[in-house]
C-alpha cells in the first residue's frame, strides 16, 4: 500500500517509516503544511497519516483540501490533542480514524491496514494469511476451508496479528487494543496470555501452523 | 450585625442620651428661673407690707389678690424669727382647689408686737409653663429620633447599595467564569475606589490563573510528543533480532514507565479541561445501562481476582457529558477492583439518586479528608493518584456529592445526584 505520512517530528517520522516500509509498502513523508499540500495535490495515496499540529499550518486544513479535491485517500489523524472536539470535527470532515499520541506503532499499522482494506475492498473484504482466511464482513475465520469459532477478542487479536505480521508486538499494545485505553491493565497482562493461548490452541487444532511466538518479557510475534 | 444597623443603634442611643440630658438641664434651668421670679414677686410684696407697717404702725389688712394670699400670726416669745422661702400649697378660693404654691415667711414688728407674715403665691402658671416646655422637648425628641431612623434606613441603605452590589459580585466570582465585574454607578469616592480595586484585582488574578492553566495544558501537550517518540523508538527497538531475555525485561520496565507517564499526563490534561469547563457535550445519560456496560467490560478483571459482584440498580438518568460519566464510572469501579483483595466483594448499588460502590480491601479506612486530593495514594497503589481527584472534579462540575465511608471493613464511595 501507498502511504503519505505528514508529521513534523523527525524522530517519530523515522520510526513510523521504518515500521511501515519493511514490508514493501511505499511510504512517503511530508514534514510541513506546504509540502504536504503539494503531495496530496500531485499524487494519490491509499492512506494519509496526518498530524494535526504542524509548524506552518493546521492539519485540519489539509484534510479540508483533500476532501475538496474529491480524492478517495483514507485519512488517519494522529494528534497529541486528546480532545473530543478535535476528534469529532476531524471525523466529520471525513477522516477515517483518529489516534492519540503517544501510540504503539503496531496500533497505527493495524488501523492504517483496516482503513486501506475498507477503502479498497471490492465486494469481498477478505484477509488472507497463508492457510487462514478471514471474511471481514461476516467476521468468519477459516483455516483450510474449515470454520474456526473465535470469540470477539480472539478475532480482534488475529486481525491485529495479521496486520502486524513478523513484528514484535508488546503486551501493553495488545491490551490497549483489546480493552481500550480507559482501563489500565498494566498490572493484569495475564489476560492477554489467556486469550492468546486460546487463539493459538483453536488455530492449531484446526490444522493451522503455529504462527504465534512468545518473546520473553516483551510480547508476541506473529509470522511464518 | 450590619454596619447600618450598628451605626443606627449607636446614633439613636447617643441622641437619646443627649436629648434626655439636655431636657433635664432645660427643666431645672427653667424651674430655677421661674422660682426666682416668684421669689422676687414675694419679696416686693414683703417690702410693701413692711413699708405699710412702718408707716401706720399696724399690719395692713390681710388682703387677697388674685393668686396671692397674706396671713399673719402673732409670734410667741421663743418662736423662730427666721426668714425663709418654702414650697407650699395654695388654696385657690375661686376654683376651690389646691394648687402648688410658693410662700415667703417673714417677721414684722407692728404696734409693739412681733408678727409672723406668710405671703403665698400660686405657682400654677409656672408649673404649667414647665410642663408645656417638657412636652415640647419630648415631642422634639420623638420627631428627631423618628427622622434619624428614617434617614438611616432609606438614605443609608441607598448609599451602601453599590457596596452590596460589589459584594454580591465578589461572592459570585468564579475564576473559570468569563463574566467580568460591572462597574457600579455611584458618586461616592470610596465605593468607586473599591470597585476599581476589585476589578483590577480580578483581572490580575484571572490573568495569573490563565497562565497557570495554559502552562499545565501546554506542558502536558508538549510532553506527549517526546513520549510518542520514546514509545515508537521502543517499538522499533524490539523488532531487532537478537534481544536477550534480560534486555526484554529491561524494555518491558521502560514500557511500563512510559505507559504510566502517559496516563499521568492524560489525567492532568483531563483535570485541566474539566476545571476550565471545556467539556461541553452534555446529553441524557442512562446511568444504569452505562454501569451495566462498564461492569461487563470489567468482567474478566473481576473473574481473575475471583471477586464477587453484587449489583442492584434502579433506572437513573443524568444530564452530563457521557465521556465524563464514563471516566467517573471507570475510576470508581477500577479502584474498587484494584484495591480489593482476592475472593473479595464489590457492591454496586444505584437507588433513589445515589450511586454507591462498596468494596472489601485493606482493613483500614482511607484518610477521608485527603482521599480526593491530587496525588494522594497509598504506597502500594500502582495508579496515578489522580483518579479520585478527577472523579471529585467531575462531581463538582455537575454539583454531585461525592462521599467516602469506611464501615464494617468495607470501603464505600457514594455519589449523590
Amino acid at each position: 500500500m501507498k502511504i503519505l505520512l505528514i508529521e513534523d517530528e523527525e524522530a517519530l517520522r523515522d520510526s513510523i517509516i521504518t515500521y511501515f516500509t519493511e514490508e514493501g509498502n511505499i511510504c512517503e513523508t511530508a514534514e510541513d503544511y506546504t509540502s504536504a499540500l503539494t503531495k496530496i495535490n500531485l499524487y494519490n495515496y491509499d492512506c494519509v497519516v496526518l498530524d494535526l499540529t504542524l509548524p506552518d499550518g493546521d492539519g485540519m486544513e489539509i484534510l479540508r483540501n483533500l476532501k475538496n479535491l474529491h480524492k478517495n485517500d483514507g485519512v488517519l489523524i494522529i494528534s497529541a490533542r486528546h480532545s473530543l472536539d478535535d476528534k469529532l470535527s476531524g471525523l466529520n470532515l471525513g477522516a477515517d480514524d483518529y489516534l492519540v499520541k503517544p501510540f504503539h506503532l503496531s496500533e497505527l499499522k493495524a488501523r492504517v491496514t483496516a482503513i486501506v482494506r475498507r477503502k479498497s475492498f471490492d465486494g469481498n473484504n477478505l484477509i488472507v494469511f497463508r492457510e487462514i482466511s478471514i471474511d471481514g464482513l461476516a467476521m468468519k475465520t477459516m483455516v483450510n476451508q474449515n470454520t474456526v469459532n473465535l470469540t470477539k477478542k480472539e478475532y480482534d487479536l488475529l486481525i491485529y496479528f495479521i496486520a502486524n505480521q513478523n513484528k514484535v508486538i508488546t503486551k501493553s499494545a495488545l491490551a490497549e487494543h483489546l480493552w481500550g485505553d480507559e482501563i489500565d491493565l498494566s498490572d493484569h497482562f495475564d489476560f492477554i496470555y489467556t486469550h492468546i493461548k486460546n487463539l493459538r490452541k483453536k488455530l492449531v487444532e484446526a490444522g493451522c501452523g503455529d504462527y504465534i511466538k512468545s518473546m520473553y518479557g516483551v510480547g508476541y510475534k506473529f509470522g511464518a | 450585625m450590619k454596619l447600618a444597623r450598628k451605626y443606627n443603634r449607636v446614633n439613636l442611643v447617643t441622641s437619646l442620651i443627649i436629648l434626655v440630658l439636655s431636657g433635664a438641664v432645660y427643666y431645672f434651668a427653667i424651674h430655677y428661673i421661674l422660682t426666682n421670679k416668684l421669689d422676687n414677686d414675694l419679696k416686693i410684696e414683703e417690702e410693701e407690707i413692711v413699708a405699710s407697717a412702718l408707716k401706720y404702725d399696724k399690719l395692713p389688712l390681710p388682703s387677697d389678690f388674685k393668686d396671692q394670699k397674706v396671713t399673719y400670726s402673732e409670734l410667741k416669745p421663743g418662736d423662730s424669727t427666721e426668714r425663709y422661702f418654702a414650697n407650699t400649697v395654695y388654696n385657690n378660693p375661686d376654683e376651690k382647689e389646691t394648687e402648688p404654691g410658693r410662700s415667703l415667711v417673714t417677721t414684722i414688728r407692728a404696734g409693739g408686737k412681733d408678727y409672723s407674715v406668710t405671703i403665698t403665691k400660686s405657682s400654677l402658671e409656672a408649673e404649667d409653663l414647665i410642663r408645656l416646655i417638657f412636652l415640647i422637648t419630648l415631642g422634639v425628641i420623638i420627631v428627631l429620633l423618628v427622622t434619624l431612623a428614617v434617614i438611616n434606613r432609606f438614605v443609608l441603605s441607598n448609599l451602601w447599595r453599590p457596596f452590596y452590589e460589589t459584594l454580591k459580585q465578589l461572592k459570585a466570582f468564579n475564576l473559570a467564569d468569563k463574566n467580568d465585574f460591572t462597574l457600579q454607578h455611584t458618586q461616592i469616592d470610596e465605593f468607586l475606589e473599591l470597585d476599581q480595586s476589585v476589578i483590577s484585582m480580578s483581572r490580575r488574578v484571572r490573568q495569573d490563573y490563565k497562565e497557570l492553566k495554559s502552562f499545565t495544558d501546554n506542558a502536558s501537550h508538549e510532553m506527549m510528543t517526546p513520549l510518542a517518540v520514546i514509545n515508537s523508538k521502543l517499538d522499533t527497538l524490539i523488532q531487532t533480532e537478537a534481544l536477550s531475555d534480560r534486555q526484554g525485561e529491561l524494555i518491558e520496565d521502560v514500557y511500563l514507565a512510559v505507559n504510566r507517564l502517559t496516563r499521568l499526563n492524560q489525567s492532568l490534561l483531563l483535570l485541566a479541561k474539566i476545571e476550565n469547563n471545556l467539556i461541553k457535550d452534555e446529553e441524557n445519560v442512562i446511568l444504569d445501562t452505562l454501569i451495566t456496560q462498564k461492569l461487563r467490560q470489567f468482567n474478566e478483571l473481576l473473574a481473575a481476582s475471583n471477586i464477587h459482584l453484587i449489583q442492584k440498580m434502579e433506572p437513573q438518568r443524568l444530564y452530563m457529558s457521557k465521556y465524563l460519566a464514563d471516566i467517573m464510572l471507570n475510576n470508581l469501579i477500577s479502584n474498587a477492583i484494584r484495591h480489593n483483595k482476592p475472593n473479595g466483594e464489590i457492591k454496586v448499588l444505584l437507588h433513589s439518586g445515589k450511586l454507591s460502590v462498596v468494596n472489601t480491601g485493606v482493613e483500614k479506612a482511607l484518610n477521608s479528608q485527603r482521599a480526593f486530593e491530587r496525588f494522594y495514594k497509598d504506597a502500594s497503589s500502582e495508579g496515578t493518584g489522580l483518579g479520585l481527584a478527577i472523579t471529585s472534579q467531575i462531581c463538582n462540575l455537575y454539583n454531585f456529592k461525592l462521599d467516602y465511608h469506611y464501615q464494617g471493613e468495607q470501603h464505600e464511595f457514594s455519589i449523590t445526584f
